[in-house]
C-alpha cells in the first residue's frame, strides 16, 4: 500500500513539474489587431452597476447611453450596439475583470464606457491599455486614474467629469471664503470615493488653517447618532461625501435633533433633490441643472419619452457625453482608416483630441492637455431651499 | 457632561434596539439549542413591512391616521408579517433537520439569511428606503421632548424605548405567567422530558419563533423610524443582537435586555469617547473575550452536559 | 401500511444501526448496476489525472480571455472548496472566517511581492509563506475551539472574519503608517515568478492561459496531499472526531490537536488560492472578500458533499458554471428550463405522470398566454425575441407583460415561494394538481423578475439550494450519509 502511494506522489509531482515548464511558454494568439470594417455593427460596451447598492447609479447610466446610442449613432453614419456589463459594488472588482476579458477578446467592441467605479478602473485599466482599447468613465473620480503612475493612470483611459483632485478643493474653498467656516468636520465611509475626496478636502482646509476633525464609518452605517453627537456645537460644516442621499438626509436631521447648528455639506453622490432635502444644505456637482441650458430642452424631452417617470439625476448625462465623446473617436478613426478601423489603438489615439460644442454638462467640452480629464472643470454648488429645490450659489 | 448625557441616550436607544433583536435569538435558542442566523434577516424584513405599511397609510408627509395611531398600526404589521415568516422559517428549514447533526441546521439558516436578503433585494431593489418620520407631521416626533441639561430627548426617542420596554415586560409576563410559557421554560430545560410529560413540542417551538420574530419585527420599525433601512442591515443587526444575547447569558430572558443595553452603551461610549473607525472592533473583541472566559454570558447557569 | 411516497432508505438520527455506509451496498439491477460497479472501481488518482487532461485540452478548444478567465476561476473555486471541506466535512467544524485566509493568503503575498513595502520576493519563497502565515492565522482562530462547540465557534469565527475585513478596509492608517491601503487596496502587485523567470500576466490585455495551468497544478498538488491525508491516521482520527467527540476523547485522540490541525489546513489551502488569484489580478482590493463569497463556497462544500473530496470539486464546478451562465439573460433562459426538464424526469421517470404534467403546464400556459393576450395587447409584449429559438418560443408560452406594475413582482415572487412550501406539504394527486400553476408561476417569475436582475437572482438561488440541499439530501451528491449520535 505505501509503495503505490508513493508512486502516486511521484506521478502526481511530475505531472505538475511538466505543468510548470510549460507555464511561461508562449500565450495563445491575440485578436485584438485584426481590422474591423466601419460598415459592419460596432459594439460599445457599459460597465456599471446594474445591480447591487449602487445599481441605482448604473441604471441612470444605462438608460442615458441608450439613448445616446439610438440619436447619435445615426448621425456619425454608424451602427452601434450597446453592451450593458453589470459590475455589482458588492462582488468586489472581480466582475470587472471578468468583463474586461470578455470585451478585450471581442474584436468587435471598440470603446467602453466606463467603469464606473473607480476600484473597477483600477483593476482592469491596464488591461484595457495593453488591449488597446479606449475606456471613458462617466463617474470614476478617483484622482490617480488620471494622474497617478503610469500603471495605474493609463493612456487608454478618459473621463468626462473631473477628478476628486478639483471637487474636494472647490467644495473646500466656498466653505472658506463663501462660508466662512472656522470648524469643519470630515466624514468619509471606508470606500475608494468618499475617502479620496474627504483626503482632497482635508487638504485644502487644514492649508488655509481651518480646523479640521475627520470621522470615519462603515458605508452600511444608516444611523449616525454617536456620529452626529460627536460633531462639535461650534462646527460649522459636516463634509458628507456620500453615494447615498438618504444618508445625507439623515445625517441633516440628526443634526437637527440633536440641536447642532453644523450644516451639511454633500459632494456629488448625494445630488438628488427627492431624496436630500433638507433645507439649508449644501451639494456640490460637477455640472449645473442641465435643464438649465436652452439647447439642451429637446434632448432631455426625448430621454423622457424614452423613459416615462423616469427623474431626472446626475449620473446619467455624463452618460450621454461620454458615448458622444466615444461615437466621435470611432468616427474619426473610421475616417482615417478608409472605412475600416485598422486597430482599436486609433479609437484611443483620437479620443483626445474630441471637441464636443455644447455639450450636455453645460459649454464646449474638450479634454486637457495634462491629463485625460475635462479641461477646465469646475464644480457646481447648489444650496437647498425651502422648497426643495436645489439653487446654484457658486 | 452632554455629550456623555447624548451617547446614554444614544446606548439606551440602540440597546434597546438590540434587546428586542437578542430576545429572539434567546427564546429560540433555549428550546432549540439553535443559533437562528436568520433572525437578522426577520428583523431586516419587518422595517420594509412597516415601510410598505407606511406607504399604504399614505405616507410619512399625508398619512390618513393621526401620526399615533400611524404607528401602532406599522408596528403591528410588521409584527405580524414577521411572525408569520418565523413560522414559515421554522417549519420548512429547522423542523426537517431537528434531529440531524448540530451542524445541519445552522448551514440551513446560513441559506435561509442569505435567500431572505436577496430575496427582499430582488423584488424591492437595494435603494435605502427611509421612513422619512422627520416629515410625520412637521417634525413633532423630533423636535418636541423634554431637556435634560442642554440635551434635549426627542419624542421619538421615549416612544421607542418605551414600547421596547412595554415588549420586553410583556413577553416577560408571557413566558413567567402563562402555561404556554410554562411549556417553554420546561421543554429548553429537557425536551424529552417535556415531550414525556405531555407538552406539545412543536406548538411550544412556534410559539417561540412566533413571538421571537414578532420581537424582531417591532425593533425592525423602530430601528427604521430612525434611519433608513435596506436590504443589506440584517447581516449586522443579526451579529450585534447575537453578541447581546451571548453577553447577557443566552436561554435567560431578563439577560437578553440586559445584553442589550449593555452592547448598545458599549458601541455608543466606543464611538462617541474612542473612535467611530474601530468601535466594531473593539465590540467584536468584548464579544470573544465573553465567550472564551464566561461563556454562560451575564445571567446565564453554566451548562453543563449530561453525558 | 407503509406510504408509497415516503422516503426509502435509512432516516437520519432514526435508523442507526441501519445507516451503514460504505462496502455494503446493494448492486442496482442491470446494465446500470454493471456500469457503477465498474466505475466504483476506478481509482481516484485516475479520476484526477482524467479530469486534469481535460482541463489541460480545454484552451485548445475555447481559446479567449473571458474563458480563461472563468477557468481560472473555477479552479480558485475548487481549492477553496477542497479547503473548506476540510474544515467542515472532515472536521465537522463550522468556519465561517474562511474567505479571512484566502484574504490573508492574498494580502501576505501583496505584502511581500509589490511596490507597497518594496520587496519582491520570488514567488517560490512567497507562496510556502503566505500559506505558512495563513496557517498559523488559521492555528490561532482555531484556539478558540478548545472550548467552543458549534454555534459559539461558528460566531467566533465569523467575528475573525470582521475583524479582517475592518482591519483591511481601514489599514490605511493603523498607527500612522499605510499598512493594507484601505479600500483601495494594493496594486502594482509582481506576478509570479517561477525558476528565475517572471510569468507576465497578460499579453495585449489578454490573460495568459499559463496561469491557468499554474492553478492547476496547484489543484493537483493541493487534492493529492489531502487525499493522503484523509488515508493517514490524521483523517481517520478527524472522521472520528467529527461522529462523536466525546467518544474520540475517551479513546485518547488528542481531540484540540486535530481541531486545530483541520482550521490550519484548511486556512493554508485557502492562503494558496489567495496567492494566486493575486498573481493574476495583480492587484488586490479588500472588497473582493465579502460574506457572499462565503455562502458560494460553503454552497460548493454542501452541494458537492461535506467529506468527499471529488465531490467538493463537482460541486465548485456546477456553482461556478451556475454563476457564470446566470449572468447573461439569454443563456439563464434555457438554463432554467433545461434544469426544470431535467428536474422533472428525475423527480418522476418516465411515467403517465411525467405526461400529465409537462402537458398539462404547456397547455396551461398556452391557454394563460392566449388570454392574457387576448385581455390586453401590451401584457404580452414585453418579450423581445433575443434570436434564439429557445427565446422564440418563449414568446409564445409565458406571460411577460410590456411594463411590468411594481406590486408584480413581489406579489408573484412571494406566491412561488408559498406555493413551492405547500408542494413540499402535499401527496399524490393534489401536488401533481398544484405543481403545473407553480411551474408556470416558476417561468413567469423567473422571466419577470429574476432574468431583469440577475444579481440578486444568483444569490437567491445559491441561498434556496442550501436550505434545500441540507433539507432534502445533506449528504449532498456523493457525500456520506451522516448518523449523529446524540
Amino acid at each position: 500500500m505505501k509503495r503505490q502511494r508513493w508512486i502516486a506522489l511521484a506521478l502526481a509531482l511530475g505531472a505538475t513539474a511538466a505543468l510548470a515548464s510549460t507555464a511561461g511558454a508562449s500565450p495563445a494568439r491575440v485578436s485584438g489587431a485584426q481590422a474591423v470594417s466601419c460598415k459592419s455593427t460596432l459594439k460599445i460596451a457599459l460597465v456599471t452597476p446594474l445591480t447591487g447598492g449602487a445599481g441605482f447609479i448604473g441604471n441612470e447610466q444605462l438608460s442615458w447611453a441608450k439613448y445616446g446610442v439610438k440619436t447619435l449613432a445615426a448621425k456619425y453614419g454608424l451602427k452601434i450596439t450597446l453592451l450593458a456589463g453589470d459590475t455589482p459594488v458588492e462582488q468586489g472588482p472581480a466582475p470587472a475583470q471578468a468583463l474586461a476579458q470578455k470585451y478585450v477578446g471581442d474584436k468587435s467592441v471598440v470603446a467602453v464606457l466606463g467603469p464606473a467605479t473607480s476600484g473597477a478602473v483600477a483593476a482592469t485599466s491596464k488591461t484595457y491599455f495593453d488591449a488597446g482599447l479606449a475606456h471613458i468613465s462617466p463617474s470614476a473620480t478617483r484622482t490617480s486614474l488620471t494622474k497617478g503612475t503610469p500603471r495605474e493612470a493609463t493612456a487608454a483611459f478618459f473621463r468626462v467629469v473631473p477628478g476628486d483632485y478639483i471637487q474636494g478643493p472647490s467644495d473646500a474653498n466656498y466653505m472658506i471664503t463663501k462660508l466662512n467656516a472656522k470648524k469643519v468636520v470630515l466624514i468619509d465611509f471606508q470606500e475608494p470615493y468618499s475617502v479620496g475626496l474627504a483626503d482632497a478636502a482635508q487638504a485644502v482646509l487644514k492649508a488655509k488653517g481651518v480646523t479640521t476633525i475627520r470621522e470615519s464609518t462603515s458605508v452600511k452605517t444608516t444611523d449616525f447618532s454617536s456620529l452626529v453627537t460627536k460633531v462639535p456645537n461650534d462646527a460649522d460644516i459636516v463634509f458628507f461625501p456620500s453615494q447615498q442621499p438618504e444618508d445625507a438626509q439623515t445625517f441633516g436631521q440628526q443634526l437637527l435633533e440633536q440641536g447642532k447648528k453644523a450644516k451639511v455639506f454633500g459632494g456629488d453622490g448625494t445630488n438628488s433633490p427627492d431624496k436630500f432635502k433638507l433645507t439649508g444644505s449644501y451639494v456640490s456637482n460637477f455640472a449645473p441643472d442641465i435643464s438649465g441650458f436652452a439647447y439642451n430642452k429637446a434632448l432631455i424631452a426625448g430621454w423622457k419619452k424614452d423613459n416615462p417617470g423616469a427623474t431626472l439625476g446626475s449620473f446619467g448625462p455624463p452618460a450621454y457625453l461620454a458615448v458622444q465623446v466615444a461615437l466621435n473617436a470611432i468616427k474619426k478613426a473610421c475616417d482615417l482608416g478608409n472605412g475600416e478601423i485598422k486597430d482599436r489603438r486609433d479609437v484611443v489615439r483620437n479620443v483626445k483630441r474630441i471637441v464636443v460644442k455644447n455639450s450636455i454638462l453645460g459649454g464646449d467640452f474638450r479634454f486637457s492637455t495634462k491629463s485625460n480629464d475635462p479641461l477646465n472643470a469646475k464644480f457646481y454648488i447648489f444650496q437647498i431651499q425651502s422648497n426643495g429645490t436645489y439653487k446654484l450659489v457658486g | 457632561m452632554d455629550t456623555f448625557i447624548q451617547l446614554t441616550l444614544n446606548g439606551l436607544t440602540l440597546g434597546s434596539v438590540y434587546a428586542l433583536i437578542a430576545l429572539g435569538y434567546s427564546l429560540v435558542y433555549g428550546i432549540l439549542k439553535l443559533l437562528n442566523f436568520a433572525h437578522g434577516d426577520v428583523f431586516m424584513v419587518g422595517s420594509f413591512i412597516g415601510f410598505g405599511a407606511l406607504q399604504l397609510l399614505g405616507g410619512s408627509t399625508d398619512p390618513i391616521v393621526p401620526v399615533w395611531l400611524l404607528l401602532i398600526l406599522i408596528t403591528l404589521a410588521a409584527m405580524a408579517g414577521c411572525a408569520v415568516l418565523g413560522v414559515a422559517i421554522e417549519r420548512f428549514a429547522y423542523r426537517p433537520l431537528r434531529d440531524a447533526p448540530r451542524i445541519a441546521p445552522l448551514i440551513s439558516a446560513l441559506g435561509v439569511s442569505f435567500f431572505l436578503a436577496y430575496s427582499v433585494q430582488l423584488m424591492f431593489g437595494s435603494q435605502q428606503r427611509d421612513y422619512d418620520a422627520f416629515s410625520l407631521d412637521g417634525g413633532v416626533l423630533f423636535l418636541t421632548g423634554f431637556n435634560i441639561g442642554n440635551v434635549r430627548v426627542p419624542l421619538l426617542r421615549i416612544v421607542i424605548i418605551l414600547s421596547a420596554f412595554v415588549l420586553m415586560v410583556l413577553l416577560w409576563l408571557l413566558v413567567t405567567k402563562t402555561r404556554t410559557g410554562k411549556a417553554m421554560r420546561a421543554t429548553s430545560y429537557d425536551r424529552e422530558a417535556a415531550a414525556m410529560m405531555g407538552i406539545d413540542i412543536d406548538k411550544v417551538i412556534v410559539f417561540a419563533f412566533v413571538l421571537g420574530s414578532a420581537l424582531a419585527g417591532a425593533a425592525g420599525v423602530m430601528f427604521a423610524l430612525r434611519a433608513p433601512t435596506a436590504a443589506t442591515i440584517g447581516f449586522i443587526a443579526g451579529l450585534k443582537g447575537f453578541t447581546a444575547a451571548v453577553i447577557g447569558g443566552i436561554g435567560s430572558i431578563p439577560g437578553a435586555m440586559a445584553g442589550g443595553l449593555i452592547l448598545g452603551f458599549a458601541e455608543a461610549f466606543t464611538q462617541g469617547y474612542i473612535s467611530t473607525r474601530w468601535s466594531d472592533l473593539f465590540v467584536f473583541v468584548i464579544l470573544i473575550a465573553f465567550m472564551l472566559l464566561r461563556p454562560q454570558g451575564l445571567f446565564g447557569k453554566a451548562d453543563i452536559k449530561k453525558v | 401500511m407503509t406510504d408509497p411516497n415516503e422516503q426509502q432508505g435509512p432516516r437520519i438520527g432514526k435508523d442507526e444501526w441501519v445507516a451503514r455506509h460504505g462496502d455494503n451496498r446493494a448492486r442496482r439491477a442491470g446494465i446500470a448496476g454493471t456500469i457503477e460497479e465498474r466505475l466504483r472501481g476506478v481509482p481516484w488518482w485516475a479520476w484526477l489525472a482524467l479530469f486534469t487532461g481535460a482541463v489541460c485540452l480545454l484552451p485548445l478548444g475555447v481559446d479567449s480571455g473571458y474563458a480563461r478567465r472563468i477557468a481560472f476561476d473555477t479552479v480558485i473555486y475548487m481549492l477553496l472548496a477542497l479547503g473548506l471541506n476540510v474544515v467542515v466535512g472532515w472536521g465537522g467544524l463550522l468556519d465561517l472566517g474562511y474567505v479571512a485566509f484566502f484574504g490573508v493568503g492574498a494580502y501576505t503575498y501583496a505584502f511581500l511581492s509589490s511596490d507597497k513595502f518594496d520587496l519582491h520576493l520570488p514567488a517560490i519563497l512567497t507562496i510556502p509563506l503566505a500559506c505558512a502565515v495563513g496557517g498559523a492565522i488559521g492555528l490561532l482562530v482555531g484556539l478558540p475551539s478548545r472550548r467552543l462547540v458549534g454555534d459559539y465557534l461558528a460566531i467566533v469565527t465569523l467575528f475573525f472574519f470582521q475583524i479582517f475585513l475592518t482591519v483591511t478596509n481601514n489599514g490605511e492608517n493603523l498607527f500612522g503608517t499605510d499598512v493594507t491601503g484601505g479600500p483601495n487596496g494594493i496594486i502594482n502587485v509582481d506576478p509570479l515568478g517561477l525558476f528565475g523567470r517572471e510569468l507576465p500576466v497578460s499579453t495585449d490585455g489578454v490573460f495568459n492561459v499559463s496561469y491557468l495551468y499554474v492553478a492547476l497544478a496547484a489543484f493537483v498538488v493541493v487534492y493529492v496531499a489531502l487525499r493522503f491525508a484523509d488515508q493517514s491516521r490524521t483523517g481517520r482520527a478527524w472522521r472520528s472526531l467529527r461522529e462523536d467527540p466525546l467518544a474520540a476523547e475517551l479513546m485518547g485522540m488528542p481531540v484540540s490537536w486535530l481541531k486545530l490541525m483541520a482550521f490550519a489546513f484548511g486556512a493554508a489551502v485557502a492562503a494558496l488560492a489567495g496567492t494566486l488569484v493575486t498573481a493574476l489580478n495583480a492587484s488586490v482590493f479588500p472588497q473582493s472578500f465579502e460574506f457572499p463569497l462565503l455562502i458560494t463556497i460553503y454552497t460548493m462544500v454542501i452541494l458537492g458533499g461535506a467529506g468527499s473530496q471529488a465531490g467538493v470539486v463537482m460541486g465548485a464546478i456546477l456553482i461556478s458554471v451556475l454563476l457564470e451562465v446566470l449572468r447573461e439573460p439569454g443563456d439563464a433562459r434555457g438554463l432554467f428550463y433545461a434544469v426544470g426538464l431535467l428536474g422533472l424526469f428525475a423527480a418522476f421517470r418516465f411515467s403517465s405522470r411525467l405526461a400529465v404534467v409537462l402537458g398539462g403546464t404547456i397547455a396551461f400556459g398556452l391557454v394563460a398566454h392566449a388570454v392574457a393576450g387576448a385581455v390586453n395587447d401590451m401584457w404580452t409584449a414585453g418579450l423581445e425575441g433575443d434570436g434564439s429559438r429557445l427565446g422564440g418560443w418563449a414568446t409564445h408560452w409565458v406571460i411577460v407583460p410590456a411594463d411590468l406594475a411594481s406590486w408584480v413582482t413581489p406579489v408573484s415572487y412571494i406566491g412561488l415561494v408559498a406555493l413551492t412550501l405547500v408542494l413540499t406539504l402535499l401527496r399524490g394527486w393534489n401536488r401533481i394538481a398544484l405543481l403545473v400553476p407553480t411551474l408556470y408561476l416558476a417561468a413567469f417569475v423567473w422571466e419577470n423578475v429574476m432574468l431583469v436582475k440577475p444579481e440578486p437572482t444568483r444569490f437567491v438561488i445559491l441561498g434556496a439550494l442550501l436550505v434545500a440541499v441540507m433539507v432534502a439530501r445533506p449528504e449532498g451528491i456523493l457525500g456520506e450519509k451522516r448518523v449523529e449520535i446524540v
